[in-house]
């Protein structure tokens, strides 16, 4: 960590000689360690420290962005007189009315010492308690285990200067038999928060659980689905459909329906960076302060998330979700929450006739069709087929095709409690979801294990 | 540089490593975008930094920074070897490296025009022009065009005694058209999707496109898409695209071929694969129509390169022989498992990544159709254009992909109707034994992904097909019900 003061003297007086009319710099500073195991044993460890500054000046209208990941003055210098450059070169962007202007944030709690400082050797030793409890069982296990810090600034020539210091820890495991595999993850900014044992006997119990699957025909069943299934859902709900470039593009599902019922009336989504349940981080990549948005509230469409430009394009406010200056999606909710309801997995399997349970999905796609949601993917590690509320055995796996429209308008109960999964970046933000139980879910394939 | 990479490998020598290396690697790239017409982006990254992976007891310890200093070198070839001693805390087996021949060596990725050179308003004046000819109907509501290129330079030492330095080239242009009618949005690209096509080559790859030619027929479809039918659900023969075909290839022969997959390594994340040990040339992968290679050394692609991230040579292996599964993609670790060399695929996206097995340029070698007496030769059929949507399971077999747009073919002949939101789906083996006819050189071309992704912390590699169009049988399109 180079710390807030530091940081600051390096580039506020690059800022002030800045031969732009207005010059932001982003700084991301962090360093971490992955320790990734297969076959019950680490065969892949490392460690990096690493920074990156975006310079984005104007000159005019014309904006230019350069960036670089070293930290000498002579070098953030030149990336600073490189975006100067690009912006000579540039035509005018009309919606771009000045950069961010000073504003006050939130504090939140975002940086833990003990995981910023958690060493491989501490990862190797958590680790290796997986794979004793699984050799009982003669299982394998994999997953990664990851643990850092960063720490993120953003300052500009009109005043904002804000800085915040991260830390995150997530891991997750895979344990496998001969015929089958079970899964659990783990996702906090304390590390102590991570309980890897605990996680691997849910790992181990979805394996031994699901041991000699049966093929199930694909067809329409009633789905109970973990939270870290639904977050796959959503995280390609965000991307295609919850920031303000695809809803002003017409490709997002909330495209022309904004005001209308398009979900269940249980079903509200709203990203809240503020929020310090989840992985909050209080501004964005352009120094905005996170605002809480309502996406869908009560199944009724309301909104999009905004960086400063695609706001101008609305005659709006910046919601505080801008990404990297080299972005293409430029604002997506990075602290997307699913709002909560009053069951859990236990009801809704005892609820359901003949339905599936579903860990998690792999490999999603949402181009499909974007202005319907349809999503496809496969499951993996851990389907169970449920019959007359009780889960009655392991399933091959299945692919699903299905409009999220449509899954959001059946949903039937969620979760109380809500669960961190990660997401785009642990740094700044996760999804925060319950399980959900989903009637009528479409499976459209089926594969050979 | 060189010399600071070369003291810390003897350092490590000393230290009483069994193996180590050390990249030192420096990118210099740039997009540019431009939509409906104004620079959506334009901006230039220079990254550097170092990675210095260590065998040490039989185990692996990676650590990597930015900080160019002599006391950071020194500071992460330390910390390399503490990762490695964690690493033994769950060690089972030693790691054994297959034998490697020791190269000093330079290499430049062949290119004419140097593309940071050319001038920002020359690129801008092109993609605008284009976007114009793209926006000329009321109906398209983002006209988008882009380049991208890249510069890298590495230098690879290793403790026995390798010292190679690579300089490689990239370019790559495309654009797209989304018309929206009402809650209906659908797109074309040019010359293909996701960012349309890169090469390893310079500016003048970008010139060969021919962008401008083609935006008014991309406009078109895209219009004529908004008032297509749904692709019909049924079982049917399909001619794909070669622009298809090479996703194909990538999601249904490309990462199953990955050793490192197969021996369970990145199950984690990308998954494992169906084809194991045991159906090594026993697999009938696909019909005796298909071959498929993996040859780092085709000029100009994607996946080309002199020397790969272990300083192994770049190499051309066959891996579908005549519909036999007969090779994999290997490195030095997992190739002694075959009782072979490696065959030079070990790549990181970066210097602060590990290197794992990827891709290189995975090809369906030309068949001898011609598409035209194909489709003379199709009742029945679809014609499948440019991938949209992508999706295959966690060992490789049951596949969906979603496309921009398919051709009916009725008697012989495409009859000019369109359909919107086609898909087509199987299982891997079943499906590439449905294969009757690739075709000939003629229309084999040579496609960039710039996005395949891989290991965690994930890395994004650039990695190239040659394909052309092939004709399928009794496939499933649409959605099965």
């Amino acid at each position: 960590m180079i710390g807030k003061d530091k940081i600051f003297s390096l580039i506020s007086p690059i800022i002030k000689k800045s031969a732009a009319d207005q010059t932001e710099a982003l700084l991301i500073n962090g360093s971490g360690g992955v320790s990734r195991y297969a076959n019950s044993t680490i065969h892949q460890n490392m460690f990096e420290t690493n920074s990156k500054v975006y310079f984005r000046v104007s000159l005019g209208k014309k904006i230019g962005v350069a960036s670089c990941n070293s930290l000498t003055k002579e070098s953030l210098n030149s990336a600073l007189n490189k975006a100067i450059e690009i912006a000579k070169n540039q035509k005018d962007n009309p919606l771009f009315t000045g950069l961010p202007k000073k504003q006050a944030y939130e504090k939140v709690k975002t940086y833990n010492k003990k995981t910023a400082n958690f060493t491989p050797q501490q990862r190797a030793k958590e680790i290796k308690k997986t794979f004793d409890k699984a050799a009982k069982y003669n299982f394998d296990v994999a997953g990664a285990f990851s643990t850092g810090d960063a720490e993120i600034a953003v300052l500009n020539s009109n005043g904002v200067a804000c800085y915040q210091p991260t830390s995150s820890a997530g891991i997750n495991i895979i344990v496998m038999s001969d015929t089958s595999s079970g899964y659990a993850d783990g996702l906090s900014r304390n590390v102590d928060e991570i309980e890897v044992e605990k996680l691997a006997e849910v790992a181990i119990q979805k394996c031994l659980d699901s041991r000699n699957p049966q093929g199930l025909e694909p067809g329409e069943y009633d789905v109970v689905l973990e939270p870290t299934a639904v977050a796959a859902l959503l995280e390609w709900m965000d991307y295609i459909g919850f920031g303000a470039k695809s809803f002003q593009e017409g490709t997002s599902f909330l495209s022309g329906r904004i005001g209308q019922k398009i979900m269940d009336e249980k079903v509200t989504f709203y990203d809240d960076g503020n929020d310090d349940k989840s992985m909050a981080f209080p501004f964005d990549f352009e120094g905005v302060p996170k605002k809480k948005v309502n996406l869908v509230e009560k199944g009724v469409a309301k909104g999009v998330v905004y960086d400063s430009l695609l706001a101008n394009h609305d005659h709006s406010q910046s919601t505080g979700h801008a990404l990297t200056p080299d972005s293409p999606d430029r604002a997506l909710a990075l602290n997307l929450f699913l709002k909560n309801g009053d069951s859990n997995v236990k009801k809704m399997i005892e609820s359901t006739e003949r339905g599936i349970l579903v860990t998690r999905f792999h490999y999603i796609n949402g181009f499909l069709d974007t202005n319907n949601a349809l999503l496809t993917g496969m499951t993996r590690d851990g389907t169970f087929y449920i019959e007359n509320g009780k889960v009655k055995q392991g399933i091959k796996n299945l692919r699903f095709t299905e409009s999220m429209l449509r899954a959001f308008s059946n949903v039937v109960q969620l979760g109380k409690d809500r669960k961190l999964v990660a997401s785009w970046s642990t740094d700044v933000g996760c999804i925060s979801t319950p399980a959900v139980l989903i009637k009528n879910f479409r499976f459209t394939g089926k594969t050979e294990f | 540089m060189k010399e600071q990479v070369k003291e810390t490998i003897q350092y490590l020598k000393k230290k009483g490593v069994s193996y180590a290396d050390i990249r030192r690697t420096q990118r210099l790239s740039q997009n540019i975008k431009v939509k409906n017409g104004n620079v959506e982006a334009l901006s230039q990254n220079e990254d550097a930094g170092f990675g210095v992976r260590v065998l040490y007891n039989g185990v692996w310890g990676f650590a990597a920074s930015s900080i160019l200093t002599p006391a950071e070198f020194k500071r992460i070839a330390n910390l390399a070897l503490e990762i490695a001693k964690a690493s033994a805390i769950t060690k089972k087996n030693e790691v054994i490296l297959a034998e490697n021949e020791v190269y000093k060596d330079k290499y430049v990725s062949k290119f004419r025009i140097d593309p940071f050179a050319v001038p920002v308003n020359q690129k801008l004046d092109l993609l605008i022009r284009s976007t114009e000819i793209l926006r000329k109907h009321p109906k398209i509501k983002v006209a988008e065009a882009s380049m991208n290129f890249f510069k890298t330079e590495k230098i690879f030492a290793n403790t026995e005694g390798s010292l190679i330095e690579q300089m490689i080239v990239e370019s790559g242009a495309g654009a797209m058209a989304v018309a929206v009618e009402g809650t209906d949005a659908q797109w074309r690209n040019y010359p293909n999707s996701h960012g349309g096509n890169l090469g390893t080559m310079g500016y003048e790859f970008v010139e060969e496109l021919k962008l401008l030619d083609n935006m008014e027929r991309v406009r078109t479809e895209a219009i004529a898409l908004l008032s297509a039918e749904p692709c019909p659900s049924l079982e049917t023969t399909v001619i794909i695209s070669s622009e298809q075909m090479a996703l194909q290839v990538h999601e249904s022969c490309g990462h199953p071929i990955e050793l490192d997959r197969v021996l369970g390594t990145e199950i984690s994340l990308a998954g494992g694969s169906f084809m194991t040990l045991d159906k090594l040339r026993k697999l009938r992968y696909g019909s005796s129509k298909v071959n498929i290679t993996a040859d780092a050394t085709v000029e100009g692609a994607l996946g080309t390169f002199g020397y790969d991230d272990e300083g192994v040579k770049a190499q051309r292996t066959d891996i579908i022989k005549d519909g036999l599964f007969v090779g994999y993609l290997t490195s030095r670790e997992t190739a002694p498992v075959l009782g072979q060399k490696s065959n030079g695929t070990m790549r990181a996206d970066g210097w602060n990544r590990i290197p794992l097995i990827r891709m290189t340029n995975i090809n369906l070698e030309p068949g001898d159709a011609n598409l035209e007496d194909l489709i003379a030769d199709t009742k029945d059929g679809i014609l499948l254009g440019s991938n949209k949507s992508w999706s295959i399971d966690d060992k490789r077999l049951n596949f969906q992909f979603g496309l921009e747009i398919a051709w009916e073919i009725k008697d012989g002949r495409l009859t000019g109707k369109v359909y919107k939101n086609p898909i087509y789906t199987g299982i891997t083996p079943e499906f590439w034994n449905k294969c009757d006819a690739v075709c000939n050189r003629n229309y084999w071309k040579v496609w960039g992904v710039p996005n395949c992704g891989k290991g965690e912390p994930i890395q994004t590699m650039h990695v190239a097909h040659g394909t052309s169009p092939a004709r399928f049988h009794k496939v499933q399109v649409g959605v099965s019900k």
